[in-house]
C-alpha cells in the first residue's frame, strides 16, 4: 500500500519538474534571444537569501513560503544589478559577477549557520543549493507545475512583444512599446522559473535549466517559436532525467545530473544539427572545396583542348591533354593546389567525364564537355546578375558556380 | 518654391503646422553636447536629407525626436503634436548594425513587426497584416525571400527588409538612418526609387545620410548639421561651397570634391 503511494509520489513529483524543465526552456529562450543569458544566474544566486530568510522568519520548511522569499530576493538581485550598472558605471559582465558572488556568500552564511541557530526543522535547507527532488512532495510539485504553467501562458500571451524587444528594442521604443517593462516582465519571468526550479536542480546551476536547452535548440531552428518549444522539449527531458537517475541511487543530487542532461544534449545538437551543427558546417565546406577543384579540373581540361571551339580536324590530336598538365592548370598557386587539383583528377576521371585518348592522353568525353559547358554558362549568368544586380547575386542562399554539380556526390553514393 | 510641395496632396488635413519640428533642441552624452540648439522646421512631404561628418549627430537628431535619447532642452513635434500621441504615423529605420542578424526570424517576421503597434497588446498578426506584409516586401523587391532566414541576405537586402518593415508601419512621417551605408549603388537606387514613391503619395522622408555626391542628386530638401544646424533648405541652396567648408572643417579633400560635383550640377541645370 505504501510502495503504491510511494511510486505515485514520484510519479507526481517527475511530472511537476517535468513542467518545470518545459517552461524554464521556453521562459529562458527569451532570456537568450535578448542577449540576457546571465541574468538567470544572477537570479538564481540570489535566491538562496530569500528562502534563508523567509525560513527564519517562520521557522517552517513550508516550499511555497520558501520559493516566494526566494523569488523575493531574486528580485532585490535583479534589482540591484540594474542599480550597480546605472549608479556606478560598472559593466554589465561585472556588474552580475557582483551580485552572484554577494547573493550567494550571504545565502550560504544564512544557510550553514541557521541549524546551529537551533531550528529544530532546519534540515534539509541545503538541498537548495544542488536540488533534492526526492524530498519533494506531491502537493509541492503541483505548486511547481502551476507556477510554471502561469509562466508558460504568459510567454505565450506575450510572444509578439518579446521577441520585438529582443530583436530590435530600438525600433520597438520608437513605435510607442514599454522597453524597459516587456524587459522586466522576461527577467522576472526567469527569476520566477529559477525559484521554481530551485528545489529541483539547485541554486548553483538552475542556469543550465533556464540557458542550455535554448542554446541547443538555436541548432535546429531559425524561427523563434520553433526554438522555444524545442527548447521547452530538452528542457522537461533533461529535468525528467535527472529526477529519474538521482531517484535509482541514493546520494545523488539531482541538479548535477539535469544540467549534465541538458550538456549532453547540447553536445549532441552543435555536433550533429543539420545546417548550423558542426559536421554539417564540415561537411558543406568540404564538398564546396572538392566542387570547386572539379570545376577547376574541368575548367582546365575544357581550355586545354582549345576552348572546344576548335571544329577544325581531328580532335584526336588537338582535344588531348595529359594528366599532369590538367592537374598543373587546375592547380594554380595554393599551397596544397597540386594535391587538391590530383584528388579533383580522380573524381573526374571516375565520373567518366573525361576518356583515355592515344599515347597516354586524355580528352574530354561528351558528359565531360557538356558538364564544362553548362559550368561556363553558369559562371557567365552569375556574373551577368552580379553586374545587374549585385546584392540578390550575394544573396543567394547556395551558388552553385562550380560545374561538376553532383558530382562529388554521386561519386561518393 | 520647393519640388516637392508642387502639385502633391499632403497628408497634413488643412492644418498649418509642420510636419517635422525641431524646437531649439539639444542633447548631450554627460557634460558634451551633440546636438546644439537645432531649430529645423520641414513643413511640406519632401525627401529630406540630413547630412553632415561622422559624429556631427545626425544620428542623434532623429533619436531624439522618436524619444530614444533624452533632450537636455527644446522639444520636437510631429504635426503640432508630441510623438506620444502621433506614434502610429512616423515610421523608423534603425541603422542596420543594430541589430544580431543571426536572430531566428524570417524576412515575414520582421516585416510583421512593423504592423505590431497598431495590432496593441497580445494580438498576433493575422491575414490582413500579413498581406500587407507581403506588398510591403513587393515594394522593395524582396518578394521572393519571404521564407528566408535574415541571416541569409546581402546588406542591401537586409536594409530593405527594415525599409519594408517602415512601409507596414503605414506612416506618414517617416526617418531613417543611414539607409545607404555598406549598400551597394543598385540597392541604394532601388532605395531611393521606393523613397521617391513614397513622396510622390505626400508623405515626409527624413534621411540621414553621410555621402555628399549623392546628396545633391536624391535630397529636394536638406538640411547641413555639425552639431549645430549650419544650414537648411532647397539642397542646391544648402550644399554650397561656402556651408559645406562651415560643416565639414578640416576635411578639405572632401570638400574639394564635392565642389566640383555642385560646380558640375550647377552648369548642367
Amino acid at each position: 500500500m505504501s510502495g503504491v503511494g510511494l511510486a505515485h509520489n514520484t510519479l507526481v513529483v517527475a511530472a511537476g519538474v517535468a513542467a518545470v524543465g518545459f517552461a524554464a526552456g521556453v521562459v529562458g529562450s527569451l532570456c537568450v534571444l535578448r542577449k540576457r543569458a546571465l541574468v538567470g544566474d544572477a537570479a538564481a544566486h540570489a535566491t538562496l537569501v530569500g528562502v534563508a530568510v523567509a525560513f527564519l522568519a517562520t521557522g517552517r520548511r513550508d516550499l511555497p513560503t520558501l520559493l516566494l522569499g526566494g523569488l523575493a530576493s531574486a528580485c532585490v538581485g535583479l534589482g540591484a544589478l540594474v542599480l550597480i550598472r546605472r549608479w556606478t558605471r560598472t559593466r554589465d559582465d561585472a556588474a552580475t559577477a557582483i551580485v552572484i558572488g554577494v547573493g550567494f556568500g550571504l545565502g550560504i552564511a544564512l544557510i550553514s549557520g541557521i541549524p546551529a541557530w537551533g531550528y529544530p526543522d532546519s534540515a534539509g535547507l541545503e538541498t537548495f543549493l544542488l536540488g533534492h527532488t526526492a524530498a519533494l512532495t506531491a502537493r509541492d510539485a503541483v505548486v511547481l507545475a502551476a507556477v510554471a504553467a502561469a509562466a508558460l501562458a504568459v510567454v505565450v500571451a506575450a510572444f509578439k512583444e518579446s521577441v520585438l524587444v529582443a530583436f530590435d528594442a530600438a525600433f520597438a521604443a520608437a513605435s510607442g512599446w514599454p522597453v524597459t517593462a516587456i524587459d522586466c516582465l522576461i527577467v522576472v519571468l526567469v527569476a520566477t522559473m529559477v525559484v521554481v526550479g530551485l528545489p529541483a536542480v539547485g541554486a548553483v546551476l538552475v542556469t543550465a535549466l533556464v540557458v542550455i536547452p535554448p542554446v541547443a535548440a538555436r541548432f535546429w531552428t531559425d524561427r523563434a517559436s520553433t526554438m522555444l518549444a524545442l527548447a521547452g522539449a530538452i528542457g522537461l527531458v533533461s529535468a525528467l532525467v535527472g529526477v529519474a537517475v538521482s531517484a535509482s541511487r541514493p546520494g545523488l543530487a539531482t541538479g548535477p545530473l539535469v544540467v549534465l542532461a541538458a550538456a549532453a544534449w547540447f553536445v549532441v545538437s552543435f555536433l550533429a544539427a543539420p545546417g548550423r551543427g558542426w559536421i554539417a558546417r564540415r561537411r558543406e565546406a568540404a564538398a564546396a572545396g572538392r566542387s570547386w577543384d572539379e570545376g577547376l579540373v574541368i575548367d582546365a581540361c575544357l581550355r586545354l583542348t582549345g576552348g572546344g571551339a576548335s571544329a577544325h580536324a581531328d580532335a584526336e590530336a588537338t582535344g588531348a591533354f595529359t594528366e599532369e598538365g590538367a592537374i598543373a592548370a587546375a592547380a594554380g598557386d595554393r599551397a596544397d593546389g597540386r594535391a587538391a587539383a590530383a584528388r579533383a583528377w580522380s573524381a573526374v576521371v571516375v565520373a567518366g567525364l573525361v576518356e583515355p585518348a592515344a599515347a597516354g592522353r586524355w580528352r574530354l568525353s561528351t558528359a565531360g564537355r557538356a558538364t564544362a559547358a553548362a559550368r561556363r554558362q553558369r559562371v557567365e549568368a552569375w556574373l551577368r546578375l552580379f553586374a545587374e544586380d549585385p546584392d540578390a547575386a550575394r544573396g543567394l542562399a547556395t551558388v552553385d558556380l562550380t560545374g561538376a554539380s553532383g558530382l562529388s556526390s554521386a561519386i561518393r553514393s | 518654391m520647393t519640388v516637392a510641395a508642387a502639385g502633391v496632396q499632403t497628408v497634413v488635413d488643412g492644418s498649418r503646422e509642420p510636419l517635422l519640428e525641431f524646437h531649439d533642441v539639444t542633447v548631450a552624452y554627460g557634460r558634451r553636447p551633440v546636438v546644439w540648439h537645432v531649430d529645423l522646421a520641414i513643413d511640406a512631404p519632401c525627401l529630406f536629407g540630413i547630412i553632415g561628418p561622422n559624429g556631427a549627430g545626425k544620428s542623434t537628431l532623429l533619436k531624439a525626436a522618436l524619444g530614444l535619447v533624452p533632450v537636455v532642452g527644446g522639444r520636437v513635434r510631429f504635426f503640432g503634436a508630441p510623438l506620444d500621441r502621433v506614434r502610429p504615423r512616423v515610421g523608423y529605420v534603425p541603422q542596420r548594425e543594430t541589430v544580431d542578424w543571426d536572430f531566428p526570424v524570417s524576412v515575414m517576421d520582421v516585416v510583421l513587426m512593423g504592423t505590431y503597434a497598431r495590432l496593441g497588446w497580445f494580438r498576433r498578426p493575422g491575414s490582413k497584416e500579413r498581406r500587407l506584409a507581403a506588398e510591403s516586401l513587393d515594394r522593395v523587391g524582396l518578394a521572393d525571400l519571404v521564407g528566408r532566414q535574415i541571416g541569409r541576405l546581402s546588406g542591401g537586402q537586409q536594409q530593405r527588409v527594415f525599409l519594408a518593415r517602415a512601409l507596414a508601419q503605414q506612416a506618414d512621417v517617416y526617418l531613417l538612418d543611414e539607409p545607404m551605408a555598406g549598400v551597394d549603388v543598385r540597392s541604394q537606387e532601388e532605395i531611393f526609387r521606393v523613397l521617391g514613391e513614397l513622396r510622390r503619395d505626400g508623405r515626409l522622408v527624413v534621411v540621414v545620410h553621410h555621402d555628399l555626391r549623392t546628396a545633391a542628386e536624391w535630397f529636394d530638401r536638406a538640411a547641413l548639421i555639425d552639431m549645430r544646424l549650419v544650414a537648411s533648405g532647397p539642397t542646391a541652396e544648402v550644399l554650397t561651397p561656402d556651408n559645406l567648408r562651415r560643416t565639414y572643417a578640416g576635411q578639405l579633400e572632401i570638400l574639394d570634391e564635392v565642389g566640383r560635383a555642385v560646380a558640375e550640377r550647377g552648369r548642367t541645370s
